[in-house]
């Protein structure tokens, strides 16, 4: 299938240097929507730095992002977040001083600055509502975020990028800290956000595009319709779960890691 | 060529007494994480032991000065090390915070024991001079020059060449590390603690040689190392002394335009300008290891398993509108009960509070630090001096206009913090508070210099507020009114919309938030109301100097809201009235020897329960709350949410978890 023709986020030749390490070595991706996009690699592969760049967070010394169609390689975060661009944190980063309802509310209402007053409070509601339902978060609405274990805390950061009704969610190792029955809920949620209906976000119509970083391969394999594979800052494999198993590449680098540990 | 030459070498005079401050400074921040305000203090507070025992019991200079620097400095820089190492690991704020509080207790401690008066001082060195080549250079500007660079090779031969270097550099370099191979962090910082602390005595029994051995005079000149340290970007030695040669090289040859006036005052505030330019240009490459840690510490709260966290917010909304209204009304009879004069202190507290509230929303709420907002009150208090007219009938134009100047000032100082926080914002708002210090309120046209200049009482829309009780009622329903809106405020999008600025600036960025507005602008708000309190503390005052808005009562103002309660707007209310209480007393017991102290020993009281605080930066208010809520917990029946409304998510599974 033409990935590239239905991807709402797509990267090329990315290159990003820390002093002499190279990060990130030419690296492209496509995210497309209405499916579960993996993004693999052993530690310090590069996935979080390519997370950064795509968010806008750090500047790549080569190589262009586009989303939806435009080149957004030179906004600052804050325009990605406004144009559909929402992600979760590695190391979270939940509004500790504020509770769970509230890390929803204010990230909703930092998506749609327009709305805040008045009309929109509705709006707000609904949605914060709807989310906390989907997430099994209303029994702990009045809760102080910076007070959860972890597991919860990534709860809620799902919840707080969703609530920014985006078209593209990045998330970076959102099961670390899930025993496994939360890990399984997780799954069962990632795979109805991108099967749901269109939402009322950007660009109704289109379904959720998901950029997944994970450890956990079991849950890889289960959920994404793609995977993409970085191992020292570059791009060594991509290709449907089934293909990424049987590349020898990708056994050499990564899988052949874990059979040995 | 024949006064260059001399003014670079004054210019090494002086430049090489800031070098010794700086290397104290970067000593301590490199291997504490701790940047230490109080190190001017320290150096003042040595000198005046020092005068002490040498001048006052007359013990000779060579048992005087090493009890000074063996004993008595390293005695200080331990006890340092005792309260500081519980905090290492907070938030970069908490150590900034205390450490003031240091400086205030140190400055105030000072003025208790040794009064505020000049102090003659015996030199150490010689003061005659001797030619050299076409100029005199003076035995103790040498002299200076030379234990200056004596103590930096000393420094240097201590990192390079003995094993204290060594653990220090592995400490440095990896705390985790460091303890595996045996390197103890705790010895290490200790030792760094007192070396740092003796180089602050050195510093301060140099000075008295060319500064007056006043409390206040003292501390403001060692502030100037601040700069060079900053300079050697808090972490390399030679670079910050460096620094601070260049830096006594550059305002010495400054001198030979400088006349008098406006010109002087600038050139007092050269250093402050550089710091200033030199944290935005450096901005997000000072590093700072305590921002590793969460930001502003609410996460260190305890879990808390009261009813009330779970209570909706509606009536935790409506008790909180009942106490506050309730309190309002009791504070607007008072002074039907109450004699005059203290109805005069009321407004003094109600004004206090009103200033406190910009600070609670800037740094409790917002995240942003700052040790200006003083300046921001001096604005609109000169603003209405000049403007009002003799019977203030101009006060609203006078006071919108400080309003306006306080705009552009706000953005001014809000730019440093788009790329800072922590520490380096802090250092960035008390450099602007001291420009505005040197170059705004003490030029002479602005403040009338050190006589001040009248201010007074306002006249609204033909209403007289010249009596004491309407000047309360006025103060007082403006800060009602200014409580009544943050409150609101804090409830709905723009409450939020700071709270996260100060939780996760980085989460709410890419949520779509544009912190730079959202930063200045908040910034500039908080400048203008607290300029609109200084509109009304002018005219309250009826007489303002550059003293009433002086640097240090940005400091005090950020101790009291600490020590209150920082992120509450019940904090800024308790911070106005600790303010009162030093001149409630006078006013209650007459001023006499008793009276004139009682400010300080209120300063101290607030400096020892700020560093008293230490893990707990939310303050007492908000401790006091999490105490009622803990003791009724208990005191109640068990809770409702017990009986069969077990669920995966219940809270109550949730504490389990949280422990493993
Ligand atoms: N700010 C930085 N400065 C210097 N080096 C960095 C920085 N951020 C990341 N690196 C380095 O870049 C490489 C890629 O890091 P990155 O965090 O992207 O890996 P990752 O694939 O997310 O790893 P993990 O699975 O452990 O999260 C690593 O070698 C890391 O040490
Ligand atoms: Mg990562």
């Amino acid at each position: 299938m033409a990935a590239e023709d239905s991807a709402v986020l797509s990267a090329r030749g990315i290159s990003v240097r820390f002093g002499g390490l190279h990060a990130l070595d030419e690296v492209d991706l496509e995210v497309a929507a209405g499916r579960v996009t993996g993004l693999i690699g052993p530690n310090g592969a590069g996935k979080t730095t390519l997370f950064n760049v795509l968010g806008g967070l750090l500047e790549p010394v080569a190589g262009s992002v586009h989303l939806g169609g435009a080149d957004i390689t030179t906004w600052p975060p804050h325009r990605r977040g406004r144009a559909g661009m929402a992600r979760t944190f590695q190391r979270l980063e939940l509004f500790t001083g504020m509770t769970v309802e509230e890390n929803l509310t204010a990230s909703w209402e930092a998506a749609h600055p327009g709305a805040i007053f008045g009309r929109g409070r509705p709006t707000r509601k609904q949605r914060v509502a709807e989310m906390m339902e989907l997430l099994g978060l209303e029994r702990i609405a009045g809760r102080t975020a910076g007070e959860l274990p972890t597991g919860l805390g990534r709860m809620v950061e799902l919840g707080r990028a969703l609530c920014a009704d985006p078209r593209v969610l990045l998330l970076d190792e959102p099961s670390s800290g899930l025993d496994v029955g939360e890990t399984q809920h997780f799954a069962r949620i990632l795979r109805q956000l991108v099967a749901e209906a269109p939402h009322n976000g950007h660009d109704a119509g289109q379904p959720l595009a998901i950029l997944l970083v994970e450890h956990d391969m079991a849950l890889v394999m289960e959920v994404c319709h793609v995977i993409t594979v970085l191992d020292f800052g570059r791009r060594i494999a991509c290709g449907s779960p089934d293909q990424i198993q049987g590349d020898p590449a990708v056994r050499a680098a990564y899988l052949g890691e874990t059979d040995v540990a | 060529m024949s006064t260059f030459w001399p003014l670079v070498v004054i210019g090494l005079f002086t430049g090489s007494i800031y070098g010794l401050g700086a290397l104290g400074l970067v000593l301590t921040y490199k291997t504490t994480g701790v940047f230490n305000f109080a190190f001017g203090a320290v150096a003042m507070f040595c000198a005046f032991v020092y005068w002490q025992i040498h001048d006052t019991w007359h013990w000779t200079a060579w048992i005087s000065i090493p009890l000074l620097l063996l004993v008595v400095a390293p005695l200080i820089g331990y006890l340092f090390e005792l309260l500081f190492r519980p905090l290492s690991g907070l938030a970069a704020e908490v150590p900034i915070v205390v450490s003031l509080a240091l400086l205030a207790l140190l400055e105030v401690g000072a003025q208790l024991i040794w009064g505020g008066q000049e102090r003659g001082f015996e030199t150490i060195i010689p003061t005659s001079s001797f030619k050299f080549g076409s100029f005199y250079v003076g035995w103790d500007q040498l002299g200076t020059l030379i234990i200056a660079f004596m103590a930096g090779g000393f420094l240097w031969w201590l990192l390079r060449h003995t094993r204290f270097g060594m653990s220090t550099r592995a400490v440095v370099d990896n705390r985790d590390l460091a303890a595996i191979i045996g390197v103890s962090g705790d010895n290490v910082r200790r030792f760094a603690w007192m070396v740092s602390s003796t180089f602050a005595a050195l510093l301060g029994i140099l000075l008295t040689h060319s500064q007056e051995l006043t409390t206040y005079n003292l501390v403001l000149v060692v502030l100037v190392s601040f700069a060079p340290a900053v300079m050697g970007r808090n972490e390399s030695f030679p670079w910050a002394f460096g620094g601070a040669l260049g830096l006594g090289v550059f305002t010495s040859v400054l001198h030979r335009w400088s006349t008098s006036g406006t010109v002087a005052n600038i050139e007092a505030a050269v250093p402050w300008f550089l710091l200033f330019i030199f944290l935005i240009v450096l901005g997000g490459r000072l590093k700072e290891p305590g921002l590793s840690v969460r930001p502003m510490a609410v996460a260190t709260g305890t879990l808390s398993t009261g009813d009330m966290e779970h209570m909706s917010a509606r009536p935790r909304i409506q008790r909180a509108v009942a106490l506050g209204v309730g309190a309002f009304a009791v504070a607007a009879v008072l002074p039907t009960v109450v004699p005059g004069p203290q109805v005069s202190v009321l407004t003094y507290g109600a004004l206090w509070a009103l200033m406190a509230v910009t600070l609670v929303v800037l740094t409790g709420w917002a995240g942003q630090i700052s040790i200006a907002q003083v300046s921001f009150v001096g604005v609109g208090a000169f603003a209405v001096g000049h403007w009002a007219g003799a019977h203030g009938q101009n006060f609203v134009p006078a006071a919108l206009a400080g309003m306006a100047i306080a705009v552009p000032l706000g953005l001014i100082v809000g730019i440093p913090s788009l790329r800072l926080r922590g520490l380096y914002l802090a250092l960035a708002t008390l450099a602007f508070a001291l420009i505005m210090d040197y170059v705004v309120f003490n030029s002479v046209g602005i403040s009338g210099g050190l006589t001040g200049i009248l201010d007074h009482r306002p006249r609204i829309f033909g209403v007289s507020f010249a009596s004491t009780t309407s000047m309360y009622e006025l103060s007082l329903g403006v800060l009602g009114v200014v409580l009544a809106i943050t409150f609101a405020l804090r409830q709905g999008p723009i409450g939020r919309r700071l709270r996260i600025l100060r939780d996760s600036p980085l989460a709410a960025s890419t949520l779509g938030v544009n912190l730079t507005v959202t930063k200045l602008v908040t910034f500039a708000v908080c400048g203008v109301v607290a300029a609109m309190a200084g509109a009304l503390y002018g005219s309250y005052l009826q007489s303002i100097t550059p003293i009433n808005f002086q640097f240090g009562l940005s400091v005090q103002l950020l101790l009291l809201v600490v020590f209150a309660g920082r992120s509450v707007l019940t904090g800024a209310v308790v911070a106005g009235v600790l303010a009162m209480i030093p001149a409630l007393i006078v006013s209650l017991i007459g001023g006499g020897t008793i009276g004139a102290n009682v400010g300080n020993w209120i300063t101290l009281a607030v400096a020892v329960g700020v560093i008293g605080l230490g893990r707990n930066p939310e303050g007492t208010v908000s401790l006091s709350i999490q105490e009622a809520k803990r003791t009724l917990s208990v005191m109640r029946p068990r809770p409702r949410r017990y009986l069969g409304l077990g669920s995966p998510l219940a809270p109550e599974r949730l504490e389990v978890s949280s422990g493993g």
